[in-house]
C-alpha cells in the first residue's frame, strides 16, 4: 500500500472512528437507560427469555467483532514480520502495548465486578425475608382455609337441614327463605343459596355485609361441587369490598352418582336432564373484611413475588451478567479498535519516516516524507524534510567541491608528473602514498614498487636503503625554518653515482601529523658542473698563483741576463740577489703544491667517540692570547652534550681554521665566540665574530679552493672546513651576525 | 503448536453439540397420532416426563411458564431425509393464581388463542400440559392424495442457563408420527 493509500485509509479511519465513537456513545446511553428502567421492571421482564437470547447474541457478535478486529490485525502484523516490512516491529510492539493496556485493566474490572455481582444477588436471597414471607403466606393461607372451612362446615349443616325438604312442593320454597335466613344468623354467614344442578333454588344475603346483590358462583363452581361433592372459591363480591369465600357443597342423587365414579359427558351432573334428579347444592358464602383481605393477598402476592425471583434467581444473575459482560466487551472493542488504530496512527508517520530514512541512506536526496501531522510528529517530518533538504544542498556543494578537488587534484598530479623534482608522500603510517614520475626515474623503480609500502620495503636494496635510513633518521621538524630537513645521499642508481638532495616537509594538520612528503633533487650533474667550475676557478687560480712567483724569478733572470751582456760589474750581487728570490719564489710554489696535495689527498673521516666538549675547549684554548683584546670564548648548554661519532683530528682542524679565519678577521676589542646547540637528531657547532664580516657576493664562493678574501694565504682554509663538514654528512652555512661579523655553523647528525 | 490449533478447532466443533447435549430434556414426546379428519390434520400425543421439579416449581411461583410443542408437518421419504413442508407451534401457557389457588391455561395455535382453562390441582395441570389430544394443527389443502405424510413434534420446556450465562431451550427429541395419506378430494 502506498503513503498516499495510508493517508487516505488514515483519513477514512478517522471518520470511521468517530462514527464508531458516537454510536458507542447511543449504545452506552440507551444501555443505561433501560438500566434506569430495569428497576421498574418486573423480574419476569428482565429474565425474559427473549431478552436472555437477545442479549447472549449481542454479546456473541460483540466476541466475534472483537476477535475479527485482533485477529485481523495480528495476521496483517504477522504478514508484515514474516515479510520484514520496514516497522512492522514497532507496529507490533505499539499494538501488544495498546491491547494489553486496554484488554487487562477491562478483563480485571470485569472479573472483580463479576464477583460482586454474583455477591449482591447471592446476599439478596441469604437475607431472612423468605421466613418472614413464607410465614405471612402461610397465616394468610390458613386465614382462607380456616373462613373456607367455616363457609363449608354451615353448607354442609344447612344441605343436612333441608335433606329432608322437598323442594318440589310450592309451601316448602316459600319456606326456605325463611329458613335459610335463620342458618345465615346462626353460621355467621354473609351468604347462603341453594341451587339445583345449575339452576338457583333461594338464596339469602347480609344486609349488613354490604353485598348489593346475590352472588354468582359460576356454573365450574356448581359443576365441580357436584362432581367433587365440594368446592371452594374466592370471589369479589357483587357491589361491596373485599373478598367473599365461597364453599359449596352438594347431596342428593347427582352427588351420590358422581361419587359412584362416572365420568364423561354422559355422567355430567349439570346437564338438563329431567329424567335424571339434579343434585342439591348449598354455596355458603363468608365476607372477608376489605382490609384483611387486602392484606392476605398481598402477603401471599409477596411471597410468590419472593418465589418468582427466586426461580429466576440464576437467570436474574446471568441476565445482569449479559448486560455488564456486553458492556464489558463494548468498551473492549472500542479500546481494542481505538488501540489499533491509534497504533496505526502513530505507526504510518514513523514508517513514512523510516522508508524516507531508507530512501535517502539510498541516495534518493529528491525524497520528502508527505504526512498531514500538526502534532509533534509533524515538527519531526518537518525536521526530517528539514534537514533532507540542508542534506542536499550540503551533497550539491560537496559534489561541487569534489569536482573541484578532482580538477585541482588532477592539476596538482599532472603538475607533480611534470615537475623535475622527485616528490614522494608518504602517509601518518609510514606508506608511501604518492610517487610521482620525477622520483620513480630517478630511482629507477616502478610505480607498483613503490606505492603502499614503506620506506623500508620499497628501498630495501643496499643503495636505496640509504634513503631509507636517512629518512629514519631525520627527526621530525616541528615548526618555522625547522619544518623542512635537507641532506645531500650519494648511491648508486642504475649503475651511475648519483647525488640526491633529499628534503623532508611534515604534512601537518590541526589533527596533528598527516605524514611527510620527501622532494628529491638530483643534484648529480649540478654537482658535476659546480665541481667543474669549481676546478676551473681553482686552475685558474692555481696559475695565478703558480704566475704571482713566475714573474720575481723572470724578472730576476732577465736583470741577471741584462748585466751579463753589459758586463755589469754587480753581477756576482745581483746573482745573488736573484737566486734568493727564485728559491724563495720556488718555495712558494712548493709549499702551494704541497697544501693542493693536501686537499686533495683528505684522507676519509674514521669517526670515534668523541668527548666534543672537551674537543672545543682545547681548541678554543689554544687561541687564548693570539690576539690582545679579540677572546676566543667557549658557550654550551646547561646539560652535557652527548657522546658524537666524528673523526676528532678532522673536527679539530675544521675547527681551527674556522677560529683563526675568526680571530684574523676581527680588530680589538671583539670576540670569537664558540657554541654548541643540540636539536632533535643533530647538533649545531656554531663560531661567531664580531669581526668586518663577509660581502654577499662571496659567500657564494667562499667554499672554493683558493678563495680568499683576505688578500693573503692559500685560500684552502674553508674549503678543507667544508670538505670536512661534508664527509661527516653534515652542512656548512655562513650568516651574518648581529650587529657585525659573521656566524658559521656546522651542522653534524647525531647518531 | 499445530496439534494444539488442531485441539481447539475439534473443542470448538464440539461446543455447540456440548451446549445441545447440557440442555437436552429428560422427557419424550410419545404416542404421537396423526389422523386426517375433513380438511384438517389432527394431532394427538403425550409427553411422558420432561416437566421437572423446576418447571413446575416455577409455575408455583404465578410465573407465566410455557411449554410450546413444535409440530412440522413432513413428507415421509423412504430413502432420504423426509421433506418438511410446513410447520406451526402449539403454545400452552400457565399462570398460577396463588390467591385463588388456581392454574389459568391458555393454548394457543400459531399464536391464535384456541383454548382456555382453569384447573386446581396438579394432576389437572400436568394432563392439561401433557396430553394433546386432536388439535387440528395443519390443513390438508395442498398436500398431495396418494402421498405419504407424517407429522413431527418436539418439546421446548422452557430455557436453562449453561455456563451461567449462555441461554439454551430445553427440548426433547423430535418425534416421529404414524404415516397417513391425505384423502382424495371430491
Amino acid at each position: 500500500m502506498s503513503l498516499r493509500d495510508r493517508l487516505y485509509q488514515q483519513g477514512k479511519n478517522t471518520r470511521t472512528l468517530l462514527f464508531g465513537l458516537v454510536g458507542l456513545l447511543f449504545i452506552f446511553t440507551a444501555i443505561f437507560y433501560l438500566l434506569q428502567r430495569d428497576r421498574e421492571m418486573p423480574a419476569y421482564l428482565v429474565t425474559n427469555r427473549v431478552l436472555l437470547f437477545v442479549l447472549w447474541y449481542v454479546n456473541v457478535v460483540l466476541i466475534l467483532a472483537i476477535l475479527f478486529v485482533l485477529l485481523r490485525d495480528l495476521f496483517k502484523l504477522f504478514l508484515e514480520r514474516r515479510h520484514r516490512i520496514l516497522g512492522s516491529k514497532l507496529k507490533t510492539k505499539l499494538v501488544a502495548t495498546y491491547v494489553g493496556l486496554s484488554l487487562f485493566p477491562v478483563l480485571t474490572l470485569f472479573v472483580i465486578a463479576t464477583e460482586l455481582l454474583q455477591g449482591s444477588i447471592d446476599r439478596w436471597f441469604a437475607t431472612p425475608v423468605r421466613p418472614v414471607l413464607e410465614q405471612g403466606n402461610a397465616v394468610a393461607q390458613a386465614l382462607i382455609d380456616r373462613v373456607q372451612g367455616s363457609c363449608e362446615s354451615a353448607a354442609r349443616r344447612a344441605l343436612a337441614d333441608l335433606g329432608t325438604v322437598d323442594l318440589s312442593r310450592e309451601a316448602e320454597r316459600e319456606r326456605l327463605e325463611d329458613r335459610l335466613r335463620a342458618m345465615l344468623a346462626e353460621n355467621d354467614l354473609d351468604f347462603l343459596a341453594v341451587y339445583e344442578g345449575n339452576d338457583f333454588v333461594q338464596g339469602v344475603v347480609e344486609s349488613r355485609s354490604g353485598i348489593s346483590d346475590l352472588p354468582e358462583p359460576g356454573s365450574d363452581l356448581l359443576g365441580e361441587a357436584a362432581t367433587e361433592g365440594r368446592a371452594v372459591r374466592t370471589i369479589e363480591p357483587p357491589g361491596g369490598r373485599g373478598r367473599l369465600v365461597l364453599a359449596a357443597v352438594s347431596g342428593g342423587a347427582a352427588a351420590a352418582e358422581t361419587e359412584a365414579g362416572e365420568t364423561g359427558p354422559a355422567a355430567d351432573p349439570l346437564a338438563s336432564d329431567v329424567a335424571e334428579p339434579k343434585p342439591r347444592i348449598v354455596v355458603a358464602g363468608s365476607l372477608l373484611d376489605p382490609v384483611l383481605a387486602e392484606r392476605t393477598e398481598r402477603l401471599i402476592e409477596a411471597f410468590q413475588s419472593y418465589r418468582q425471583l427466586e426461580v429466576q434467581k440464576e437467570d436474574l444473575r446471568a441476565s445482569h451478567l449479559l448486560i455488564f459482560l456486553m458492556v464489558t466487551l463494548l468498551i473492549l472493542l472500542a479500546s481494542t479498535w481505538t488501540g489499533l488504530y491509534l497504533a496505526r496512527r502513530v505507526t504510518v508517520p514513523i514508517l513514512a519516516l523510516a522508508e524516507g530514512t531508507r530512501r535517502i541512506s539510498g541516495g534518493d536526496l529528491d525524497h520528502r516524507v508527505e504526512v498531514p501531522a500538526d502534532d509533534e510528529l509533524g515538527v519531526l517530518v518537518a525536521s526530517f524534510n528539514g534537514m533532507t533538504e540542508e542534506l542536499q544542498r550540503s551533497n550539491r556543494a560537496l559534489q561541487t567541491t569534489n569536482e573541484r578537488l578532482a580538477e585541482e587534484r588532477a592539476l596538482v598530479a599532472a603538475v607533480l608528473e611534470n615537475v623535475a623534482a622527485g616528490i614522494v608522500s608518504i602517509d601518518g603510517a609510514g606508506r608511501i602514498f604518492t610517487c610521482n614520475g620525477a622520483a620513480l626515474q630517478m630511482l629507477h623503480q616502478r610505480e607498483d614498487e613503490v606505492v603502499g609500502r614503506t620506506a623500508a620495503e620499497a628501498w630495501s636494496d643496499p643503495e636505496r636503503s640509504k634513503l631509507a635510513a636517512l629518512l629514519a633518521s631525520l627527526p621530525e621538524p616541528q615548526t618555522g625554518r625547522d619544518r623542512r630537513s635537507a641532506r645531500e645521499v650519494q648511491m648508486v642508481v642504475g649503475g651511475d653515482w648519483k647525488t640526491f638532495e633529499v628534503k623532508v616537509t611534515p604534512i601537518r594538520d590541526a589533527a596533528g601529523s598527516r605524514g611527510r612528503v620527501l622532494v628529491l633533487e638530483d643534484l648529480t650533474e649540478l654537482i658535476q658542473a659546480q665541481q667543474l667550475a669549481a676546478w676551473n676557478e681553482a686552475a685558474r687560480r692555481v696559475a695565478h698563483e703558480i704566475k704571482n712567483p713566475l714573474t720575481p724569478i723572470r724578472l730576476g733572470a732577465e736583470r741577471l741576463l741584462e748585466k751579463h751582456r753589459r758586463g755589469d760589474p754587480e753581477l756576482g750581487p745581483a746573482i745573488e740577489e736573484a737566486a734568493d728570490i727564485i728559491v724563495r719564489e720556488v718555495e712558494n710554489l712548493q709549499g702551494m703544491v704541497d697544501e693542493f696535495s693536501r686537499y686533495a689527498r683528505m684522507p676519509r673521516p674514521r669517526p670515534a667517540q668523541l668527548d666534543l666538549a672537551k674537543l672545543i675547549e682545547e681548541t678554543c684554548h689554544l687561541y687564548r692570547d693570539v690576539k690582545v683584546g679579540v677572546p676566543v670564548v667557549c658557550v654550551f648548554g646547561t646539560e652535557p652534550l652527548p657522546a658524537v661519532w666524528l673523526d676528532g683530528e678532522q673536527i679539530r682542524r675544521a675547527l681551527i681554521n674556522l677560529i683563526d679565519n675568526g680571530v684574523e678577521a676581527t680588530d680589538p676589542p671583539g670576540t670569537v665566540t664558540v657554541s654548541v646547540e643540540v636539536a632533535e637528531g643533530h647538533l649545531e657547532i656554531h663560531v661567531a665574530d664580531t669581526g668586518r664580516g663577509i660581502p654577499a657576493e662571496s659567500k657564494d664562493k667562499l667554499f672554493l679552493p683558493y678563495f680568499s678574501t683576505k688578500g693573503r694565504g692559500t685560500g684552502m682554509g674553508l674549503a678543507i672546513v667544508h670538505r670536512i663538514v661534508t664527509d661527516h654528512h653534515g652542512t656548512l652555512r655562513v650568516e651574518d651576525n648581529r650587529p657585525t661579523g659573521s656566524v658559521f655553523t656546522i651542522e653534524l647528525p647525531l647518531g | 503448536m499445530r496439534s494444539r490449533s488442531a485441539l481447539c478447532c475439534v473443542l470448538l466443533f464440539l461446543l455447540p453439540g456440548l451446549l445441545g447435549s447440557l440442555a437436552r430434556a429428560q422427557g419424550q414426546i410419545r404416542v404421537l397420532r396423526a389422523t386426517v379428519e375433513g380438511d384438517q390434520v389432527l394431532v394427538s400425543f403425550r409427553l411422558d416426563g420432561g416437566i421437572d421439579r423446576r418447571l413446575l416449581e416455577r409455575i408455583d411461583t404465578g410465573l407465566p411458564t410455557q411449554i410450546v410443542y413444535e409440530l412440522e408437518l413432513a413428507r415421509d421419504r423412504k430413502r432420504w431425509y423426509d421433506q418438511g413442508l410446513e410447520r406451526n407451534t402449539l403454545e400452552i401457557t400457565a399462570t398460577y393464581d396463588a390467591v385463588a389457588r388456581e392454574t389459568n391455561l391458555h393454548f394457543r395455535l400459531g399464536g391464535e388463542l384456541i383454548e382456555s382453562k382453569t384447573v386446581r390441582d396438579r394432576p389437572a395441570l400436568l394432563d392439561a400440559l401433557r396430553k394433546i389430544e386432536r388439535v387440528p394443527v395443519f390443513r390438508v389443502q395442498g398436500l398431495t392424495p396418494g402421498v405419504r405424510y407424517l407429522v413431527l413434534a418436539r418439546a421446548i420446556l422452557g430455557s436453562r442457563m449453561v455456563l451461567a450465562i449462555i441461554p439454551t431451550d430445553v427440548r426433547t427429541d423430535w418425534a416421529e408420527s404414524n404415516k397417513f395419506r391425505p384423502p382424495a378430494t371430491p
